[in-house]
């Protein structure tokens, strides 16, 4: 990538050699408030650590002065960046902007609303030196409402775990520190970085562990999540069981699914041959039976042709070759 | 597909930066006269001083309609003429045409007149004051009411996704970058709402207000076709904005509102069977079983959508940045 794709317009290009190895990203939407305290905490936590270090600021298309805040602290610092987006695409976005303009071989992502705490940051970074991929902060004491918010969470987090069957307590956190490896091969699209601890362990094959953080209460602005989310949750949630059991093999899917429209039908092929009054019927026959058994065979047929198509697009893809294959690690020489 | 260019392959490559307009005329249906419509949008380009070119892609069965224009060419008027084979629609005649322009400005024209030709300089003054893409409005809207109700009744459909900020996605009259074409899925009749796809990939779009040309004024109905043509291409816009990155929202919406009523009508029947009536004469038991079954189709449906969505996402990215006139590309490992 060059300077020019991977820098917004303000910030100064690096040469590739003084790449450090910690970079830390946070989307920033409407943040004037808290751009620079976060700065400032960011590099007051990191500085006492030896590991060199880099700050991505994703600008995700602000209509107050983030930008040119972020861009001030970047033109006095080389190790703050802004990246901007050309309008506002959402958080999942803007992480995964931020991933993709990251040097470090480890990266952290975290809010850019201060609720996550900066000091956190080392003790992520060094579990994850321990042997993992992925390392998920919890938020003990949450500083958010009750009702409205923790309760909701609770549900969605359970229901996220008995999905995907990874055992993360808090999705919503986005306090996390990843290995590059990781990061190469997870890609975020939609609404995915509230699920990125159950795609990681997914797609990349992630080893994944949970670690207590902090969490403090808004201090500036307002925060950005709307209350209607539940039905687009279950939508999310439906192709994340589909992404997490299935996405080796989809016509195992569409095949369990057509077999059990099979055996729906077959009471009514039972119900058919109860009634049945010969070929050619009788006057004031039920046809009901036999209608309903054939609706029900065709949408059998019809899930496992769709199966057939996915299998397809899996091949097709597998075929153009572009996603490694999971992490490998060797434990025992 | 093959493009035969007239008048183009002369030029030296130092030309290039001598143009500041590039006027493109997609030519997709038979035209009475390209040269009036020439001689009337270049005359006011040429009295702002721009150095202008006017590029025409046109089907090559419509070569009688395009012959005179060849014929200006090659009297030495600024006019490039290709020539594609296939009908491959407006779309990609816009694109075809916008990789052969030199100009800094790329102006889209179309062959029927919209707005009146003094519009043109405006538009290339705001796009150099920094903006990407300025469509020409027509406003105050003094043509015919019939037009009116047609332009009311497509934005009333397609406001709600774009957010609204544009007030007359139908005229065909637009300046812009040429960066900005690069990476718009344009295809198909999605030329027609350019602005939208725009917007979509965060370029700064604004409007221009225009006089209606006198010749745009009459009433303009079409046959049904093509109002099914464009409610179809409407239908695709809105999936294309909304859902291409979430098929199973789109495909579960419609889904469950099937899904749904179908298993309530067959508890409720169930119910009734179990209480001893009779439930074999009874339409209401096909009636569920046809919502649930359709319900189960729309989201299988949609789960497919949503695996081919991330069987993509390794290859590209959604997002764009600003500074960055190409699209970002996921890190390629060595």
């Amino acid at each position: 990538m060059t300077g020019s794709e991977v820098f917004g317009e303000t910030a100064p290009p690096m040469a590739p050699s003084s790449a450090p190895q910690l970079s830390v990203v946070a989307p920033l939407y409407n943040e004037q408030e808290c751009a620079a305290l976060l700065i400032d905490a960011v590099r007051q936590a990191l500085d006492t650590q030896a590991a060199s270090w880099e700050l991505i600021l994703v600008d995700d298309g602000s209509a107050d002065r983030t930008a040119q805040i972020v861009a001030a602290a970047a033109a006095a610092d080389p190790r703050i960046r802004l990246l901007r987006m050309r309008r506002n695409f959402g958080q999942t976005q803007a992480m995964q902007a931020g991933f993709d303009a990251a040097r470090g071989d480890v990266l952290v992502g975290m809010d850019g609303d201060l609720q996550n705490d900066p000091r956190d940051i080392p003790l992520l970074v060094a579990k994850l030196a321990e042997g993992y991929d992925l390392v998920a902060g919890y938020r003990v004491r949450r500083q958010d409402a009750l009702l409205s918010r923790r309760v909701p969470s609770w549900v969605a987090n359970r229901l996220i775990q008995w999905i995907t069957r990874v055992p993360i307590r808090d999705n919503g956190c986005s306090l996390k520190a990843y290995r590059r490896e990781t990061t190469e091969r997870m890609h975020l699209y939609a609404d995915m970085h509230r699920f990125l601890p159950a795609l990681a362990a997914a797609t990349a094959g992630a080893r994944i562990c949970e670690v207590p953080v902090r969490h403090h209460p808004r201090r500036h602005g307002a925060s950005k999540y709307g209350a209607s989310r539940i039905l687009k949750l279950l939508a999310d949630l439906l192709t994340l069981g589909l992404i997490s059991w299935f996405r080796e093999q989809p016509l195992r899917l569409f095949g369990f699914a057509a077999a059990s429209a099979l055996v729906i039908a077959l009471p009514f092929a039972l119900g058919t041959a109860l009634t049945w009054r010969g070929a050619d019927g009788a006057a004031g026959y039920p046809y009901v039976f036999p209608t309903a058994a054939l609706v029900w065979l065709l949408l059998a047929g019809y899930l496992l042709l769709l199966g057939l198509v996915a299998e397809v697009a899996l091949r097709r893809a597998r075929d153009a070759g572009r996603e490694p294959l999971p992490i490998v690690v060797e434990r025992v020489p | 597909m093959s493009v035969v260019g007239v008048g183009g392959a002369e030029v030296p490559v130092d030309v290039r930066e001598a143009v500041d307009v590039s006027v493109i005329v997609p030519v997709d249906a038979p035209s009475d006269s390209l040269v009036a419509l020439y001689r009337e949008f270049s005359a006011p380009l040429r009295e702002a001083g721009l150095r202008f070119e006017f590029v025409f892609a046109a089907y090559a069965w419509l070569r009688e309609h395009t012959q005179p224009v060849e014929a200006l060419a090659r009297d030495g008027e600024p006019i490039r003429l290709y020539e594609v084979g296939h009908g491959v629609g407006e779309s990609t005649l816009l694109k075809l045409a916008a990789e052969r322009c030199r100009g800094r400005v790329l102006i889209t024209l179309p062959t029927y007149r919209q707005v009146e030709a003094g519009a043109l300089p405006l538009l290339v003054k705001q796009v150099e004051e920094g903006c990407d893409v300025v469509v020409a409005r027509r406003f105050p809207r003094v043509d015919s009411i019939v037009n009116r109700l047609q332009s009311w009744v497509l934005h009333r459909i397609v406001n709600p996704v774009s957010g609204g900020g544009i007030h007359d996605v139908a005229c065909g009259v637009r300046a812009l970058r040429p960066e900005v074409l690069g990476e718009l899925p344009l295809y198909g009749d999605f030329a027609r709402f350019l602005p939208l796809l725009a917007l979509r990939e965060g370029w700064r779009v604004q409007e221009l207000p225009a006089t209606v040309h006198p010749k745009a004024m009459a009433a303009r109905l079409y046959g049904p076709g093509v109002y099914l043509r464009r409610l179809i291409d409407v239908m695709g816009l809105l999936f294309l904005l909304r859902f291409t990155e979430k098929p199973l929202r789109f495909f579960g919406l419609i889904g469950s509102a099937a899904l749904l009523p179908g298993l309530v009508i067959l508890a409720v029947v169930f119910v009734q069977r179990l209480a001893g009536q009779g439930i074999a004469e009874r339409p209401l038991l096909l009636l569920g079983v046809l919502l649930t079954t359709l319900g189960v189709q729309a989201i299988a449906l949609g789960l497919v959508g949503e695996m081919i969505v991330h069987l993509q996402a390794p290859r590209r990215r959604s997002y764009r940045l600003r500074g960055a006139d190409a699209p970002p590309r996921p890190p390629t490992r060595e």
